[in-house]
């Protein structure tokens, strides 16, 4: 993958001075629009929904979503482990393209970070919201047991999420140090928030050593962790037996779908970021096309690992294995199974073959495909398994064998995503959505006094 | 009326009271003959059997076995005796009874049992009782998995190499953290 990443060619930016390419890169920090104050109180609405939603769940317990016996893990796993793959495109693009020193991603660094923190936050969020006991969560640490998974989980979910945190500060340090010399017009809230997270930064050449230093560390430090976070969470699902879980592919599996999907996301804040803060001489076609080329690579990887994890039980066919793999094939699941496959993952690779889908728009479409079949993947990941345990219950309860998440559930997921979408729009109006420092060094214009 | 009543009720309270006490006390005196087992044991073809005999024990001295009384055979368990056995085992003219030992009764670690042989409520004798321990038990392997080091034991028994592994890398990775944290402390220092 390397290899091909670093052919890449590396793109021109913009032909601009130290002033120019800072004025076009702060614009949008100045005062909230009318459309972004629409934007932000559509957002926390739909959080409100899903506030009154948990209310209502811690009230009555667990008994308001849809889960039960069987399927004891419902859309908020899913959900989790939607998130926790999303986050790992810090990892993606802040650290192996950078160190596969495609300069040409440069511009997505910043993006890829806010998104990093803002899905291992939301997942961090979720995995809470799923226990019937919350005030018992700190449980887990006084008790838990280092044998579990669950607690390797949540041990590598600080991690990185601390990690994650890290990863964008050290990048935003110089230019939160620029916000505050050059945003004086600001209120006074704002410009004291700069001042504290500046750090005393004077754009001295030692100061940018040591952020340097840290990159270069948090960089190679990124990688195993992102990878643990989920190869872990995968191992929450091959640990136990199950159908479609009792697999050694499940680690890979879940990490190479995670880079998609990181991917994809990436190119839909592009997009959006793209248009609405005017930065299309930053966030040009050509990132749209290296994107869409590397979407397709790890698409590529995901869909061989996919017939990694089916072929093998599919030949078999045996017992409980065969009725899962049935219902998936063309059973109750069948509908979603194929539109997941096919229009999240086989579509896109053959569209983006093409040269005319790697443009902004049609990619952005393309992208929403794969996010959309990514969430359904999980679903389908962690709902059907439990209908068929190897143990049934004698004379099961009929509502046993069905899973359909109640309003409670959606409501929460959907405040989720609300959530983590808030988390991302105040980021980018806060700070510089692209690393401006970096950007300038590329073009040799950093001011180091 | 009332108080006729009441009289005749207390009346016959103190008579039953009365024979009871009686009753008891002839039993006592009844039973103040002492009696001593002596057991024997022997093995045949795989079959273990216990020989009780009883003799009188008058004056602490062995006296002459005792015809047609019951002893009762048990092997002690965790929380009670468990008979072995014909539901009676009454003493022949020489004063023995024999059982067979189950082949199947488990043991200690060991398989040592504790038997107990009983004389319990006889007409004439007072209670008593030989106690022998034997190994005649299956061994029992005890299943002490749960204070092994192994993945499914508790928490506080967690396999040694799997906590070296975990902190060695809690330790690596947030050893790097707080050095991070220390070197951006250092950016404002500058």
């Amino acid at each position: 993958m390397t290899d091909i990443i670093t052919k890449i060619e590396k793109i021109d930016l913009p032909d601009k001075d130290r002033a120019n390419i800072e004025d076009d890169l702060l614009r949008h920090i100045a005062g909230p629009s009318r459309k972004y104050k629409i934007w932000i109180g559509v957002l926390v609405f739909i959080i409100a929904v899903g506030a009154f939603a948990y209310v209502r769940q811690l009230k009555y317990g667990l008994i308001v979503t849809a889960m039960r016996d069987y399927t004891s893990w419902g859309i908020y796993i899913s959900n989790f482990v939607f998130f926790v793959a999303v986050s790992l495109v810090g990892s993606l693009v802040s650290s192996i393209l950078k160190l596969s020193h495609a300069t040409w991603a440069t511009p997505l660094n910043r993006i890829s970070e806010i998104i990093a923190v803002s899905a291992i936050m939301s997942a961090a969020i979720i995995i809470i919201i799923d226990m019937g006991r919350p005030d018992r969560f700190f449980n887990v640490f006084l008790y838990g047991r280092l044998q579990s998974p669950i607690i390797w989980d949540v041990i590598v979910i600080g991690t990185y999420l601390v990690i994650s945190f890290l990863l964008l500060f050290i990048s935003l340090l110089p230019d939160i140090g620029l916000c505050r010399d050059r945003l004086v017009e600001l209120p006074g809230w704002q410009k004291k928030m700069y001042r504290t997270l500046a750090f005393n930064w004077q754009d001295k050449p030692e100061q940018f050593e040591i952020v340097k230093k840290i990159s270069g560390i948090l960089g190679i430090m990124v990688i195993p962790v992102a990878f643990a976070i989920h190869t872990i969470t995968s191992w929450l699902f091959a640990t136990t037996w199950r159908p479609g879980w009792d697999s050694t592919n499940l680690g890979p599996y879940f990490v190479s779908g995670a880079f998609m999907v990181g991917a994809s996301c990436i190119i839909i804040a592009m997009y959006f970021i793209q248009k609405y803060l005017r930065l299309q001489e930053y966030i040009t076609d050509k990132h749209f096309d290296n994107m869409g080329k590397l979407l397709v690579l790890l698409s590529l990887v995901y869909l061989y690992f996919n017939i990694n994890e089916y072929l093998g039980p599919l030949f078999r066919m045996v017992g409980v294995e065969g009725e899962h793999i049935t219902e998936l094939f063309a059973g109750k699941y069948a509908p979603m199974y194929w539109l997941v496959q096919v229009g999240g993952l086989i579509l896109p690779i053959t569209l983006l073959i093409f040269k005319p889908f790697r443009k902004p728009f049609p990619i952005m479409i393309v992208s929403f495909l794969v996010l959309v079949g990514a969430w359904l993947k999980r679903f389908l990941i962690v709902i059907p398994s439990l209908q068929h345990p190897y143990l049934p219950i004698q004379d099961v309860d009929e509502s046993y064998m069905h899973y359909i998440p109640t309003w409670e559930e959606w409501a929460i997921t959907l405040g989720s995503f609300a959530g983590a979408l808030l988390i991302i729009s105040v980021l980018i109006k806060l700070f510089p959505v692209l690393p401006i420092w970096e950007i300038k060094n590329e073009k040799k214009l950093i001011k180091a006094t | 009326m009332k108080t006729i009543k009441s009289n005749i009720y207390q009346r016959a309270k103190i008579l039953v009271s009365i024979a009871f006490l009686m009753f008891q006390f002839s039993n006592a005196v009844s039973q103040d003959k002492k009696a001593i087992i002596d057991l024997q044991f022997k093995e045949k073809n795989d079959q273990k059997f216990i020989t009780g005999t009883a003799y009188d024990f008058e004056n602490d001295s062995i006296g002459a076995p005792i015809e047609g009384i019951d002893l009762f055979f048990y092997v002690q368990r965790t929380f009670s005796l468990l008979p072995i056995g014909d539901r009676f085992s009454t003493t022949d003219e020489n004063g023995e009874v024999t059982v067979e030992f189950p082949a199947d009764l488990p043991g200690d670690t060991e398989g040592n049992i504790q038997l107990i042989v009983k004389i319990e409520d006889a007409d004439d004798y007072a209670d008593t009782s030989a106690t022998k321990e034997l190994r005649w038990g299956i061994p029992t392997i005890l299943d002490d998995s749960e204070s092994k080091r192994t993945l499914w034991a508790a928490g506080a028994n967690a396999p040694i190499s799997l906590m070296i592994l975990t902190n060695s890398l809690i330790v690596i990775v947030w050893g790097i953290i707080f050095y991070i944290f220390f070197k951006i402390y250092q950016i404002s220092k500058v």
